[in-house]
């Protein structure tokens, strides 16, 4: 949905708090706060402004401890169970950077280890923490900048993409061995639909208005 | 939402968008410098140095996505004998296996999101430096679209990951990274920082800047 307005002002006072500017093209706006759960667009290329999420603060401080509970179970217990031959053999996703760790590649399992546990587990506590402030409306000095390293920490989390990779190892194994889910396949799912639920619930820019609202330095 | 004015930057009216939490600050244009009185961040006008990181990062990814593709980045051994396979090896190898599906998911993720990235920010690169100025808007959504797809090229580190782990039968069949490995996460590594320091305004600016601007 496209918020839209009438009359654009012919003669601009250049008031801030009236003002956005768009950050893909810099293109200055008047503001306009989308309604409950809609997002704008820059009228010149498009790019989403603003995407405004009903009880934002709610929503990912829930999504975020649900992700938080899930976490050791999901990482630590076996995701599945491959048996060939008699043979079984079981996997962990944290057996995944152990394993590339001891063949030599240590780059790629230091990539691993920080896109598949290290970044998201840091961005569930950041979203937590943050989050469970907000809903005390308490603002301690060092919020802002954990809300910044969360924004910076975002797209590098990467629990989706190594679902996807689950998938792909199973459709390339079934034929060649019988696969069994373990416990820790489902937890995987369960933790990376809470992890994807709490950023899609996180309004940014509601987050950053109730910082600035409850700013006492 | 309605513009001011069709061509009015922030910067026009000496505002700075911040970086990290998008407030608008008024900035001095002489330093084009200054800090978010809200989060902190340092501000700018534009991303500082973008062009010159970009172009680093990209050819960086350029370069490295040579021995990510001729190396081999998967080593199966099999009773005793060791084969290794190439990314496009892989790919082959589901086509003629009939498995068309995965196939395409393995040969979108692994080679054609990483070259059309690598494609596209060169385009978007050499159309700021050479002011073409057509087809604004769809250079614009072209880089979200990179911005978007970065992260999912690394689909096929996480898919060796977990064959390394189950299939891991001692002395029958094992199978293991190899060689290419640490090159094809640098690719992605680089692009994704690519669209990091990339940043979108300079195609805007490059693009108006040859109108006559009403104020400075």
């Amino acid at each position: 949905m496209v918020a839209n307005i009438a009359n654009p002002d012919p003669e601009p006072e250049l008031d801030l708090n009236q003002l956005m500017a768009c950050p893909g093209c810099d293109l200055l706006l008047k503001k306009v706060a989308p309604a409950p759960g809609e997002r704008i667009y820059c009228p010149r290329c498009d790019e989403v402004l603003h995407t405004s999420k009903k009880n934002t603060v709610d929503n990912s401080l829930a999504l975020s401890l649900t992700g938080l509970l899930l976490f050791p179970f999901a990482i630590f217990l076996p995701i599945m169970t491959l048996d060939t031959m008699g043979l079984k053999n079981t996997g962990t996703i944290f057996d995944g950077v152990i394993s590339t760790w001891n063949s030599g590649y240590f780059f790629v399992a230091l990539i691993l280890a920080l896109t598949s546990i290290i970044f998201p587990l840091i961005k569930l506590l950041l979203l937590a923490y943050i989050s469970l402030n907000l809903k005390f409306s308490r603002v301690p000095r060092h919020l802002p900048a954990l809300l910044r390293a969360y924004i910076h920490l975002d797209e590098w989390g990467m629990l989706e993409v190594f679902m996807i990779g689950i998938l792909v190892t199973i459709i390339k194994m079934h034929h060649m061995a019988n696969i069994h889910y373990d416990i820790g396949f489902f937890c995987f799912i369960a933790l990376m639909a809470a992890a994807l639920g709490s950023s899609i619930t996180l309004d940014k820019e509601e987050f950053w208005v109730e910082i600035e609202k409850g700013k006492k330095f | 939402m309605s513009a001011l004015n069709a061509t009015m930057t922030a910067r026009d009216a000496r505002l700075a968008l911040c970086h990290d939490c998008r407030k608008l600050v008024p900035i001095p244009p002489e330093t084009g410098a200054g800090f978010c009185p809200r989060c902190g961040s340092s501000l700018h006008f534009r991303k500082p140095e973008s062009l010159n990181r970009t172009w680093a990062l990209v050819l960086t990814a350029l370069v490295l996505s040579f021995p990510a593709n001729i190396l081999p980045i998967m080593k199966v051994s099999f009773l005793g004998n060791s084969s290794s396979s190439t990314i496009m090896d892989g790919i082959i190898y589901f086509f003629q296996e009939g498995s068309y599906g995965i196939g395409l998911v393995i040969l979108t993720a692994s080679i054609l999101v990483p070259c059309f990235k690598i494609i596209c920010m060169l385009l978007i690169l050499l159309s700021i430096h050479f002011r073409w100025q057509s087809w604004l808007h769809h250079k614009a959504i072209l880089f979200r679209i990179i911005e978007f797809i970065g992260r999912w090229s690394m689909l096929d580190i996480f898919v060796i990951s977990l064959l390394q782990v189950l299939v891991n039968f001692t002395n029958i069949t094992t199978i293991s990274a190899d060689s290419a490995a640490p090159y094809f996460a640098g690719v992605v590594l680089s692009t994704m920082f690519a669209a990091i320091t990339f940043d979108p305004r300079l195609l805007w600016d490059a693009g108006i800047s040859t109108r006559p601007q009403q104020s400075r």
